[in-house]
């Protein structure tokens, strides 16, 4: 939650023309707003958020800078009066019906407003109400405004406003904002055009939540809750969506609603970059954290590359190059690439053992030798750990939005969950998932089990050894299918889009334009674990009697649940 | 208990709600219970009998989640004293009816007997979660669906630790996606007790007017393992607000989110204030912002409540609908080989095929008509047995069973048959917290208001204070440096 603006924290401006402008608020700096003018930060920290302000100073002297909070009452003003005045329906009306003034008069050129540029130029650099006696003078000075229909005037107050008003709302940085910024005003293809409501949904169907914590869970069952796998290649910010739903995205997250005259939450001490594992316990009873060491509650990213791209998660006060010990994510997110999961002795960090020096010999060396030697046997470690940990599997969902193809990320990921957990595939456009949907069609699954009970009655009259059996089966299978299709339940194709509406008193329409792209498309199916014996599936023999009785030339080689499923990716 | 709808553990247990998974949106949900008061009949125990076979619990209990359960020989028959029967005569009965879940057990004492495994049908064991519980829910009120909820809930900023208030309980399908939204522990978690520093726990305060309605979801909630984090009660808030226990007087719920799907949700708003009217206490938590979100069908309702909204100064308010839909994927198999194939299209599947046939068709009737002439001279002659065989596609037979089925035809997707084009408008909106002239002069002494630093670059001071730290972490590292080396050799 976010109580109020805390000093050194990213939040969001937004502006007149409705754009949003991220920026960090650092105590005694002054925060630039572009035409909107400059004011110092420190009157904004420790304010609420969604207050809106407008800047006001004397002209020439610096130090005269206020901010003035802007009343929900002053905000809504418009529409509170239209609606006083007659109730929604505000169109004038002549006495025969016809509305008193429609545009077919205006002159539709600029010789109507008198104000020259130089004027309003002259003006911006005097005037001190923030803007608002350059819109009233603009709307005095404005020949054809009695001309004007409610609409227009409305309008063109709108536009005029969004141009000299010197206002602006603090808003906290959260992931829904982020991912709107991203989409409207930075390059939207860098989050593979994510949308708002889609991340709503990814969160929903990968039932991604908080784990509950640990120490209870042990009590109940051996298996700690709450582990994701995730394929992200949107620059951290499905991680980010993840690590918010499961209560570790916001560094302040769990050190509760402190008001701001409690003392500030001190810096543990004793938490300096020691990298050697296994915590140890200092004399005050303080656990050491140790980087990607959560058990439960923790999210495993694979990445393609070296090193995974997080970069939005700087916003969040997540440095990738220098990673706070105090952020919740030092200890729940752990990071494995794609080498480390399938070949892990080739990837040197993970094989190559830094040598063990002795105490003894450890005591002469210099202190940066000294650190350089524990930095690495620590990496060297947690490597170890982490990836061994990620190819042990048990996960409890799986959450791709990857350039790369799911399929091949379904082939080495959907071993590694454990019964039930869910798996939804983010991709910008339709192509990747339907081709996904088909690798477990219903047709295929049938064919599968049909394939499968043939090998290894061809298998069994050759070998006797069932561990042979079923590997010589699995492989025949792997290169016929591409993918087992009956670890997963019903692949679900769906997307989804929000249209928003403008609602004022006489004027509710949808938006007239909104942003194209990509649509968005998310696939969804639960992780399940197939009998190693085939079972016959039985229908409803009546349905079945019937259907056969019509078309009795059409036989399907095992009966399915989904009776009816030929073609249809039910299941 | 633990709740399976949070924290499930990795097999299913006895007295925990599991779904018995038949397909897509069709799931039964049933409590684990190997002998249940309810019913006396089966001799396994507790059965569910479903469409694709029956399953006594005590083969779905205590196994890995996600299992593939195959089904058992029950005799369904006998138990109702009408002597042996078939199976297959009770199959005969509407599918609908068969899977809505009728489950009968033993009376007293007898242990039930081994299940014995039958020779087809199966379903699969899934461990409960929101989505699936709301297309499985028994419906009592409309329901509010997985891409409403997933939108209302990101954009309620329902986080782990948040108070949400709901108000129409409904169905109770918000109520499990929220509570799962908003969890963060166990309110009987010894360790967070222990902790020193509070940490809040994440509730749903659920209202509902409808008495028997809200007694169900109580029930519900129960049987879920989400006491203590689902506070449901019976209330017409409208006229009694959202106090939790006593309408006046009751404690505050301190929510942080607000979620009305009432009829008039601008008559529940008088309460939803700062500082109410009545001098009782505010239902809002002081400290946050609130986020408020409605859910209203009709557009005369989002006006009346944005106006109410706009009176009471709440901020940022937007209006929006929701359209999801999904999508189906299929091969489409259109081709004149696929003759006989069912669900394929048989049709020219390009030009060339096209004039192909046509080739065909025009050769066939010109030896037709020749033939025909030959036979006005010579009446006796039959039709040779080559003509009269169509021309068949055998050839091509061959040539499209090469592709397995699964592999045939184009790749395509559409919308599925039935669109909900419209199924509420959603009205959200900010509430800041109070901010009076004393916290700003509290923040003014604090945070001088013109105080502006001139501030270097700030990259090579990132840079110094990097090596500084690295300078001082090797110093204590000296310090600490017995106890570091134990734990290595321990380690070791």
């Amino acid at each position: 939650m976010h109580p109020y603006v805390r000093p050194n924290q990213f939040l969001a401006f937004k502006l007149p023309s409705e754009q949003t402008r991220i920026q960090k608020i650092v105590p005694n700096t002054e925060i630039f707003l572009g035409k909107y003018g400059s004011f110092p930060a420190n009157q904004i920290i420790g304010r609420p958020f969604y207050l809106t302000y407008e800047i006001h100073e004397t002209p020439g002297d610096a130090n005269s800078k206020y901010l003035r909070i802007v009343t929900a009452a002053e905000l809504h003003a418009e529409s509170l009066i239209t609606d006083g005045e007659n109730d929604g329906d505000d169109l004038e009306l002549n006495e025969d019906g016809t509305p008193v003034r429609t545009n077919r008069e205006t002159v539709d050129d600029r010789s109507t407003q008198k104000l020259t540029l130089e004027e309003i130029e002259a003006l911006k650099k005097e005037s001190s109400g923030a803007g608002r006696a350059i819109i009233a003078k603009l709307l005095e000075s404005h020949q054809a405004l009695d001309q004007k229909t409610a609409f227009s005037l409305a309008k063109y107050k709108l536009r005029k406003e969004r141009k000299y008003m010197k206002r602006f709302t603090v808003m906290p940085l959260d992931v829904s904002l982020l991912t709107n910024y991203m989409l409207e005003d930075r390059e939207a293809a860098k989050t593979l055009e994510l949308r708002d409501e889609l991340i709503g949904l990814i969160g929903c169907w990968g039932n991604v939540h908080h784990g509950g914590s640990s120490s209870f869970e042990e009590t109940i069952a051996a298996r700690p809750n709450g582990r994701y796998l995730v394929v992200d290649d949107t620059g951290g910010l499905v991680v980010a969506a993840m690590a918010e739903r499961m209560g570790m995205l916001y560094p302040h997250d769990g050190d509760d609603e402190e008001e701001q005259d409690a003392a500030e939450p001190e810096v543990p001490e004793g938490e300096e970059r020691n990298e050697e594992e296994e915590p140890i316990t200092n004399a005050a009873g303080r656990v050491h954290r140790r980087q990607m060491s959560a058990q439960g509650n923790t999210i495993t990213l694979l990445h393609a590359n070296k090193q995974p791209n997080l970069n939005l998660l700087k916003y969040f006060g997540y440095e990738q190059d220098n990673i706070s010990e105090t952020h919740p994510l030092y200890t729940n997110l752990k990071t494995v690439s794609f080498l480390q999961l399938l070949d892990p002795n080739a990837d040197t960090i993970y094989a190559q053992e830094p040598p063990v020096v002795p105490d003894a010999e450890l005591a002469t060396y210099k202190s940066s030798k000294r650190s350089s030697y524990h930095r690495k046997r620590g990496r060297w470690m947690r490597t170890r750990r982490v990836v061994d940990e990620a190819r042990t599997g048990g996960f409890d969902g799986l959450i791709i939005a990857s350039m790369m193809d799911p399929g091949s990320i379904l082939k080495h990921a959907i071993p590694l969950l454990s019964g039930s957990a869910p798996v939804v595939i983010y991709s910008p456009t339709v192509e990747p998932l339907t081709e996904v949907t088909d690798l477990y069609s219903t047709a295929r699954k049938n064919a599968w089990m049909t394939r499968r009970r043939e090998l290894e009655e061809q298998a069994e009259q050759e070998s006797e050894d069932p561990e042979e059996i079923s590997r010589k089966v699995t492989a025949q299978l792997v290169e016929e299918f591409y993918v087992d299709p009956t670890t997963l339940l019903s692949p679900t194709l769906q997307t989804s889009r929000v249209r928003v509406w403008q609602v004022l008193p006489g004027r509710t329409h949808p938006l007239m334009s909104g942003r194209g792209g990509a649509e968005g498309y998310i696939f969804h199916g639960i992780r399940v674990i197939p009998r190693a014996v085939n079972i016959e599936a039985a229908g409803d023999p009546a349905r079945k009697r019937r259907r056969l009785a019509k078309q009795p030339e059409f036989e399907t080689p095992t009966e399915t649940p989904a009776a009816s499923g030929d073609v249809e990716m039910t299941s | 208990m633990p709740s399976p709808f949070l924290t499930p553990g990795s097999h299913s247990s006895l007295d925990q709600l599991a779904l018995l998974h038949l397909r897509r949106d069709h799931a039964i949900p049933t409590v684990l219970c190997l002998h249940d008061e309810d019913n006396a009949g089966y001799k396994e125990g507790k059965v569910t009998t479903t469409r694709f076979g029956s399953f006594p619990h005590s083969t779905l209990t205590d196994q890995p989640w996600g299992s593939q359960i195959g089904a058992s020989k029950v005799d369904t028959g006998s138990r109702r004293g009408r002597g042996p029967q078939k199976k297959n005569h009770k199959l005969k009965r509407k599918a609908e009816e068969l899977d809505s879940a009728t489950t009968t057990t033993p009376g007293d004492g007898d242990a039930p007997q081994a299940a014995v495994a039958a020779s087809s049908g199966f379903l699969h064991l899934v461990y409960p979660t929101p989505e699936l519980w709301t297309t499985s829910l028994p419906h009592r009120t409309q329901v509010v669906y997985t891409p409403d909820y997933s939108y209302i809930l990101h954009r309620l900023r329902a986080r782990p630790g948040t108070t949400i208030i709901e108000a129409g309980a409904g169905s109770g399908s918000f109520t499990h996606a929220s509570v799962r939204a908003v969890f963060n522990g166990y309110p009987s978690d010894p360790s967070a007790s222990n902790n020193t520093k509070k940490r809040r726990l994440g509730k749903v305060c659920s209202f509902e007017f409808h008495e028997q309605r809200a007694a169900k979801v109580r029930q519900e909630i129960t049987e879920h393992g989400l006491d203590g984090l689902v506070e449901v009660t019976h209330r017409d808030v409208y006229r009694d607000g959202f106090l939790l226990q006593q309408p006046k007087t009751g404690p505050s719920p301190k929510a942080n989110a607000i979620f009305l799907d009432l009829p008039a949700p601008w008559l529940a708003l008088k309460h939803l204030v700062r500082h109410p009217a009545d001098g009782s206490e505010s239902p809002l938590d002081p400290s946050s912002p609130v986020y408020l979100c409605t859910f209203s069908p009709c557009l005369e309702q989002v006006q009346r409540t944005i106006s109410t909204l706009r009176q009471m100064s709440w901020l940022s308010i937007s209006m929006v609908e929701v359209n999801h839909h999904r999508i189906e994927v299929r091969r489409e198999r259109t081709g004149l080989e696929y003759e006989r194939i069912r669900g394929a299209v048989v049709f020219p599947k390009d030009v060339d095929e096209a004039v192909v046939r046509m080739r065909q068709v025009e050769d066939h009737s010109r030896k037709y008509r020749e033939l025909m002439l030959k036979m006005d001279d010579d009446e006796t002659t039959p039709i040779p047995p080559s003509l009269a065989k169509k021309t068949g596609p055998e050839d091509k037979d061959l040539a499209a069973s090469d592709i397995p089925t699964y592999k045939q035809g184009r790749l395509v997707h559409r919308s599925e048959q039935d669109l909900k084009t419209h199924t509420s408008y959603l009205v959200f909106a900010v509430l800041p917290r109070d901010w009076t002239e004393e916290d700003e002069r509290k923040c003014r002494e604090k945070w001088a208001p013109h105080q502006v630093d001139v501030v270097s670059n700030e990259k090579p001071k990132g840079k110094r204070q990097l090596k500084r730290e690295k300078k001082q972490a090797e110093e204590q590292q000296e310090g600490q440096k017995e106890e570091t080396a134990d734990a290595a050799a321990e380690n070791a």
